[in-house]
């Protein structure tokens, strides 16, 4: 059982880190926006976009 | 996606008959108007055309109408609202356009593409943007100049101490959070291990450092995250008004404090994981409902907005100076260019002029104003300039005075009690009642365990599902709502709006959108139409007036000669060798004025024009929807009788009332109001604000007027009227999922509560039940996330 007195401070030191890196992430601003930056993944910035795949109409209108 | 044959490709909306075609990335596309044409190549030529794939709403139609921005590089409205950062300014401004996530996308990408800015940031939710720039590279005008051609535009926000205090407090909710969450999973991982000692093996020692290490980490979870509770729970015990609070604040004390007592006189139980996951849960269920009704009120905020005010004023020397409006003082001289708002309540000067005061009478057609007549703050003026003399600024405008009737319509809004609160407040009071019984009870029974059994009642009777029950379903339902293109912006709204039983509308830019106008026309003797339309779209050719547009389609060449207006009577000119006059009935041919506009040649009256307002394609559709639900549909509107009494007969609604003032229109629906009726008023313009204010449940169009959407409960960013309905179900089946909930919620507690009260109930067994009755009641309201009929509108 002493295991015990080592892993109890061990588990309270990573909570305690933990908390620290959440109130880190908040106030530097980590949770301000939770919707814009999902759709940078999605868009390449370094080469011009191909033509959308999703967009059926698209073929028989080119012209 | 909305990019459709029949929609413009950039906005969304219903094309023209003869559409915009331009090719954009090697593709032809429509598109409704050329601002809309010219966002679209543009967004094609940066290479931001990415933007119409990540989008998920239609971006907002772009108007051509030139803005005058040179206002926001003034050095006083810059010193106000913006501050000095390393290299350059920063501002945060207001726009309206912003619809998802691919706007605030397509803004930064926009921004970062200018010389001279810093950095920038836009934030959907909450339509706000951030710009820092560098002065001396680049005019904060030329970036806005960018964002409105994209159709974005600017509007001062609340200023940047409210700003900051908005985003201290989101983070304070959300740091309360956190730490619940992660303070309540060690302290339930501690209260595991006390669980799993099944047999009661382990040493006291061992099991008390183990309680002491609980109560260790709980205790910031009780009092810092679970602060909201107990001051909610104070602030009800001093109202004298029992609620959820003091439900939640006393189960969460009683149980933490009894675990206390326990510890240190090392009893059987200990309930710190209780304690903690109430809070953890509550707040959780609390934050999602309000997130959903921040995101909503965010935009309404947005759009609820400030220009940057500033007047041209007279010197006494004849020369013009710029002031802020605050400035100005009774006896002013001012002008006013052709296109812009009027500041303060005056008189004309000098000339005649057009004012649109479609923000005060809901009519929007320009009214012609003479020398002397009185013009209003917040009107517009059209076609030439002004000048006028001040006679009353700021709160004695007419404007503001609206603007209190509105204040003072909503607090005399009828009380709503609602059925959670109710229910609620009587669940609390026979709660603590039955614990109080309870405890005398078993003190005379078995005193020993008087404590424990009292503290099982009130643990296992926590009203985690009750408590969950409203919140997670009005989450949800605000959630879908936002889908539908409908934002709720107080808490009772769909409430109401359930139990509505009469829909009154507003006319112009409700039930028709006030732009599109048909021409009638009646011909006598020997005239056709074609010739009427053509012969008075000649005359009307230069007037500028809001006719001539109607009259515009189907002109050819320019025929005639010496037009000239008279005022306020018509025009006459000379077309193939003979004279024409256009007007009232006197002006045209000496009879008597019947409100149409006559073609004349100065004797014979040879065909009329009846101007009437379109309804809007669906008005028929939504209202028969709504008929359909059993409401009943009134009409009230500023309009006069002949408009409003062809718009009804077109729609079918009896009885409707014209012109009324906005006092009017406050006073019918408080008349229905006292027949018992539950009124649910849907308007758009100023006139609208203090029967929107007043009525149960009020409805507002985004295209309004600000003041307008902050008096109403609910505001409609799209264009479609059938969402009423569609919004209407969903209130329904809101209420229906809350009182399954709370049915569910209080059969649990009823059933739960003897077997409680007579000591049969373990902890875990108290446990299991709590969470599977609250994720059942979660369940239940997950449910109002699907939308019945026509989908989302992406």
């Amino acid at each position: 059982m002493s295991i015990l007195l080592m892993l109890i401070p061990i588990s309270l030191v990573l909570l305690g880190l933990a908390i620290a890196a959440f109130v880190w992430a908040v106030r530097r601003g980590q949770f301000d926006d939770l919707d814009t930056p999902a759709l940078d993944i999605l868009d390449d910035d370094d080469k011009p976009a191909a033509s959308p795949p999703d967009k059926p109409q698209d073929p028989s209108d080119a012209g | 996606m909305s990019a459709s044959e029949d929609a413009c490709f950039h906005c969304g909306e219903a094309l023209p008959t003869q559409p915009i075609r331009q090719s954009i990335a090697g593709q032809s596309r429509s598109f409704c108007c050329h601002g809309c044409a010219a966002a679209a190549a543009w967004i094609g030529e940066s290479d931001l055309g990415g933007y119409y794939r990540l989008r998920s709403a239609a971006a907002a139609r772009v108007d051509m109408e030139p803005v005058d921005l040179g206002i926001w590089d003034r050095e006083d409205l810059q010193a106000e609202h913006s501050h000095v950062i390393n290299g350059g300014r920063e501002i945060i401004l207001l726009t309206d356009g912003m619809r998802c996530a691919a706007c605030a996308w397509l803004i930064d990408r926009a921004l970062a593409r200018e010389p001279g800015v810093i950095d920038s940031t836009a934030n959907a939710v909450t339509g706000r943007i951030r710009i820092a720039w560098n002065p001396e590279q680049t005019l904060l005008s030329t970036l806005l100049q960018r964002l409105v051609m994209l159709g974005y535009r600017p509007y001062l926000a609340g200023g940047e101490a409210s700003e900051r205090a908005r985003l201290r407090e989101r983070k304070r909710w959300l740091l309360r959070l956190g730490i619940a969450g992660l303070g309540a999973l060690q302290a339930m991982m501690f209260a595991e291990a006390l669980y799993l000692d099944v047999g009661n093996t382990m040493p006291a020692p061992t099991r008390d450092f183990f309680r002491w290490l609980t109560f260790l980490v709980s205790s910031p979870v009780v009092f810092y995250s679970g602060w909201p509770f107990l001051a909610g729970a104070w602030r009800e015990l001093r109202q004298r008004h029992l609620g959820m609070d003091t439900l939640i604040a006393s189960s969460t004390l009683l149980a933490y404090f009894a675990s206390l007592v326990e510890t240190i006189r090392g009893g059987t139980h200990v309930w710190y994981d209780a304690a903690v996951m109430f809070v953890f849960l509550l707040l959780a269920a609390r934050m999602l409902e309000q997130r959903a009704r921040n995101i909503a009120t965010a935009q309404v905020d947005a759009l609820a907005r400030a220009r940057p005010a500033f007047a041209t004023r007279e010197r006494a020397d004849g020369s013009r100076e710029s002031v802020p409006v605050g400035q100005l003082q009774v006896g002013d001289v001012l002008r006013i260019a052709a296109g812009e708002s009027v500041p303060a309540d005056g008189v004309l000067l000098d000339s005649d002029a057009h004012f649109e005061e479609a923000l005060l009478t809901g009519e929007s057609h320009p009214v012609h104003k003479r020398v002397g007549a009185a013009v209003y703050a917040g009107t517009h003026c059209r076609e030439q300039p002004a000048r006028l003399r001040v006679t009353e600024v700021g709160a004695s405008t007419r404007l503001s005075q609206l603007a209190r009737l509105v204040e003072r319509a909503q607090s005399h809004r009828p009380p709503i009690a609602r059925i959670a609160d109710r229910l609620g407040s009587r669940f609390v009071v026979s709660l603590l009642v039955a614990a109080a019984l309870v405890y005398l009870g078993w003190r005379i029974y078995a005193p020993e365990r008087a404590f424990e059994v009292t503290l099982a009642l009130l643990v296992i009777s926590c009203p985690c599902a009750l408590s969950l029950s409203v919140p997670t379903a009005l989450a949800a339902a605000h959630g879908t709502l936002a889908r539908l293109g409908v934002l709720a912006t107080r808490a009772d709204a769909l409430d109401t709006l359930a139990r509505a039983t009469d829909v009154v509308f507003d006319k112009t830019g409700t039930l028709s959108d006030g732009e599109s106008l048909q021409l009638q026309v009646e011909v006598f003797d020997n005239m056709t139409a074609e010739r009427a339309r053509d012969l008075a779209s000649q005359l009307q050719r230069d007037s500028g007036h809001v006719l001539a547009s109607a009259f515009a389609q189907g002109r050819d060449a320019d025929r005639a000669t010496e037009v000239e207006t008279v005022t306020g009577q018509g025009v006459q000119g000379w077309i193939d060798g003979a004279q024409w006059r256009l007007g009232q009935a006197g002006f045209a041919f000496g009879g008597r004025d019947d409100g149409g506009i006559w073609l004349g040649d100065g004797q014979r009256g040879l065909a009329r024009f009846i101007l009437s307002e379109q309804p809007r394609p669906d008005a028929a559709q939504a209202l028969d929807a709504l008929r359909a639900r059993g409401l009943v549909i009134h009409l009230a509107s500023g309009d006069g009788q002949a408009a409003v009494q062809q718009l009804a007969d077109t729609l079918n609604i009896a009885e409707p009332r014209a012109r009324q003032t906005p006092e009017d229109k406050l006073a019918f629906v408080q008349q229905l109001q006292r027949q018992g009726r539950v009124v649910a008023m849907v308007g758009d313009g100023l006139n609208d604000a203090p029967v929107l204010a007043g009525a149960d449940v009020s409805v507002a169009m985004s295209q309004g007027a600000p003041l307008a959407q902050r008096a109403a409960d609910l505001v409609m960013t799209g264009h479609s009227l059938t969402r009423l309905a569609e919004t209407r179900d969903l209130a329904m089946r809101t209420q229906q999922v809350i009182r399954q909930n709370l049915a569910w919620a209080l059969a649990y507690n009823v059933l739960a509560l003897p077997l409680a009260a007579a000591g049969l109930v373990t902890p875990w067994l108290a446990a299991l039940g709590m969470a599977l009755s609250s994720l059942l009641v979660t369940l239940n309201a997950l449910r109002l996330t699907r939308v019945a009929g026509s989908a989302s509108q992406s």
